[in-house]
């Protein structure tokens, strides 16, 4: 009886939560297509119309285009970065490793909205023009910390001795890392990645501040809130949150199917 | 089938030359001296054991061997040669890890394979030396493509020591990986490494801390203590005439008694009231103090009409079955000391009949013991 009653209240909870989280996207998604160009709810007449304007869009097209370069670039810096930044945080003893620490912890910490102005001012003072590219610098302020922690629990997870061994067996520098220390740091590098991709992809703040004339999705949806609304925002922000979800799910599988083929 | 080394010269009658050759080796970490001073030879083809308490400083020795530690002072040669800077990947050593250090991400034949594929032999030979190698170490064909993680532990055991043997080293190092295993499976294995040392005829160095380990396998032990190289000499040699107590100790449990020298020349005790008869020191020093090391199965009980060099009274107050061996504790009074406890061990055919509390005569023979200076 009063297991059943704690089942309930599980089951009740787990719901709630689900629904909280869910329901707003839920929302977002329907009223992409409400074919009137105000939202209210409930919705009158439904239409796939504002999709398809969305997808014609050259402005989107742009906006779009930006945002996969901003995510691509910050992914390969962030992640060629933080993995050697990973090895010196986790694996090797030096001095000052604790206040490296501490310092590539900090950023993730600030606030980004200062961050994003204080780079602003930052670029301003040295003369160089906002525009993507800064954004990538920007991004990576932040995001290489958070990769680098990611890729540091796969270090620290790892026997020190299979480098050595490797080495004692005859292998260069070179070939203890290529043979050992990359395969063995493989799954983390790759949730690495889809951290680095997805944490731009959705970033706000930094990107506000940063991107000069160019602008990226999370910019555009909030300019056209407040602005010029039309249907085309929940349908560009239910198809970027679609993209999200469809990246980090192929990225789940590839990495099961590859320790499936690594256990076989 | 394995590529071994030309032994010495045909019909050479003087023992084989030193392979290593270790000279004043010291190894310091800061302020803290781990290794100090050792000097040791160790000959081409030989099984040779350094046995020593944790934090004796015989992992140390073992890396600096290796080479994944540089001495701080002192040399180390190879042949002849000054190894002291050469990394790892450039000395024709090789190291079996306590962890084994097999790689997870490779299969049982890729493991093993390894070293061959570094120096860039083709895919062919080298899967043709790995079965060959797999052979070698009784590992069966069909685990050439099983994942290493799924092999148990003696089976990773003999997928490092193939591997070991595919880098084709001169000498091999071991830094106790027979530690995590079960006692059977440790004792078989031992027998098996011995084997291979014998069928290989390289040189093999082993660290490990237990000297019942050590006993089985080795041609010479070298016990450390302390970072230092307390006694070298065959595993007879280190049982049979340990340099000071810590060496006898350390073989296994020895009943130990305290005696000084009286006026008229014998021996009284010290912690336990008597005379003794000892034997005299086997290195010849005149000795005031002096300490006589019994191993347990030396010791037996006396019978009413028996006679022993030294006998104690006692009473048995515990009684332990170590298999084919029964050990007794006994109490024996020590005046103003209070109480000491001797061990006796003896077989199960010799046993006292069941139960404690009962008065004992022990008894030992003077060419039975030890005496020891420190």
């Amino acid at each position: 009886m009063k297991a059943r009653r704690t089942n309930a209240l599980i089951w009740g909870w787990t719901l709630f939560v689900l629904v909280a989280i869910y329901l707003p996207i839920v929302c977002g998604a329907l009223a992409s297509f409400n074919k009137s160009r105000y939202f209210g709810f409930p919705i009158k007449v439904y239409s796939t119309e504002w999709w398809s304007k969305t997808i014609d869009s050259i402005e989107i097209g742009m906006i779009v285009k930006t945002s996969i370069s901003v995510a691509l670039l910050v992914t390969l810096f962030s992640v060629v970065i933080a993995t050697f930044g990973a090895l010196a945080f986790a694996r090797y003893d030096w001095k000052g490793r604790r206040l490296y620490q501490k310092l590539i912890l900090l950023p993730i910490f600030f606030p980004q909205p200062v961050l994003g102005l204080a780079m602003l001012l930052g670029f301003n003072a040295v003369g160089i023009q906002t525009s993507w590219m800064t954004a990538v610098f920007a991004h990576m302020v932040w995001i290489v910390p958070v990769v680098t922690l990611v890729i540091a629990i796969q270090v620290y997870g790892f026997d020190a001795s299979l480098e050595e061994a490797a080495f004692d067996l005859g292998c260069s520098r070179v070939q203890v890392f290529r043979e050992v220390t990359l395969p063995l740091l493989w799954p983390g590098i790759w949730s690495g990645m889809l951290f680095a991709f997805l944490l731009s992809w959705s970033n706000f703040p930094l990107s506000l501040y940063t991107t000069g004339a160019d602008s990226t999705i999370p910019e555009w949806l909030y300019a056209k809130m407040v602005a010029g609304y039309t249907p085309m925002v929940p349908a560009l922000g239910t198809m970027a949150t679609l993209g999200a979800a469809a990246l980090l799910l192929t990225g789940g599988l590839v990495g099961l199917l590859v320790r499936r083929r690594a256990a076989a | 089938m394995l590529q071994t080394l030309p032994a010495g010269a045909p019909g050479a009658e003087t023992p084989a030359a030193p392979i290593l050759q270790l000279v004043g080796v010291r190894k310091t970490f800061g302020g803290f001296t781990a290794v100090q001073g050792i000097d040791l030879d160790v000959r081409e083809g030989e099984f040779l054991t350094i046995v020593g308490p944790s934090g004796s400083g015989k992992t140390t020795l073992l890396r600096m061997l290796a080479g994944m530690d540089t001495p701080s002072e002192g040399n180390i040669t190879l042949h002849g040669e000054l190894i002291n800077d050469i990394p790892p990947n450039r000395r024709p050593t090789c190291l079996v890890f306590q962890s084994l250090a097999l790689f997870p991400h490779k299969s049982v034949g890729e493991n093993i394979a390894f070293p061959l594929k570094v120096k860039g032999v083709d895919a062919a030979a080298r899967k043709a030396r790995a079965l060959e190698l797999m052979r070698v170490v009784r590992l069966p064909e069909d685990y050439f493509d099983k994942n290493v993680m799924k092999c148990s532990g003696g089976e990773r055991q003999r997928v490092a020591l193939a591997r070991a043997f595919a880098y084709d080293p001169e000498v091999l190092f071991f830094d106790e990986p027979l530690s995590a295993l079960d006692y059977k499976l440790k004792k078989a294995l031992e027998k098996e490494l011995k084997d291979l040392h014998r069928e290989t005829g390289k040189t093999f160095i082993y660290i490990t801390h237990s000297l019942e380990e050590a006993m089985v396998m080795s041609d010479r032990i070298g016990v450390m203590r302390a970072g230092r190289l307390v006694q070298v000499g065959t595993p007879e040699e280190i049982y049979g005439a340990p340099v000071d107590r810590f060496v006898s100790e350390f073989v296994g449990e020895v009943n130990t008694i305290r005696v000084k020298r009286e006026a008229d020349g014998g021996w009284a005790g010290v912690d336990v009231p008597g005379r003794f008869t000892l034997a005299p020191p086997r290195d010849g020093t005149a000795l005031d103090e002096a300490f006589v090391v019994v191993r347990p199965e030396f010791m037996r009980f006396l019978g009413p009409g028996d006679s022993a060099d030294n006998r104690l009274e006692g009473i048995v107050y515990n009684e332990y079955s170590l298999g084919s061996r029964i050990q007794y504790q006994i109490r024996v009074d020590a005046g103003a000391a209070g109480e000491k406890v001797f061990l006796v061990e003896l077989s199960r055919s010799r046993a006292l009949p069941p139960g404690t509390d009962r008065a004992v005569t022990l008894g030992w023979d003077a060419a039975d013991a030890f005496t020891l200076g420190s």
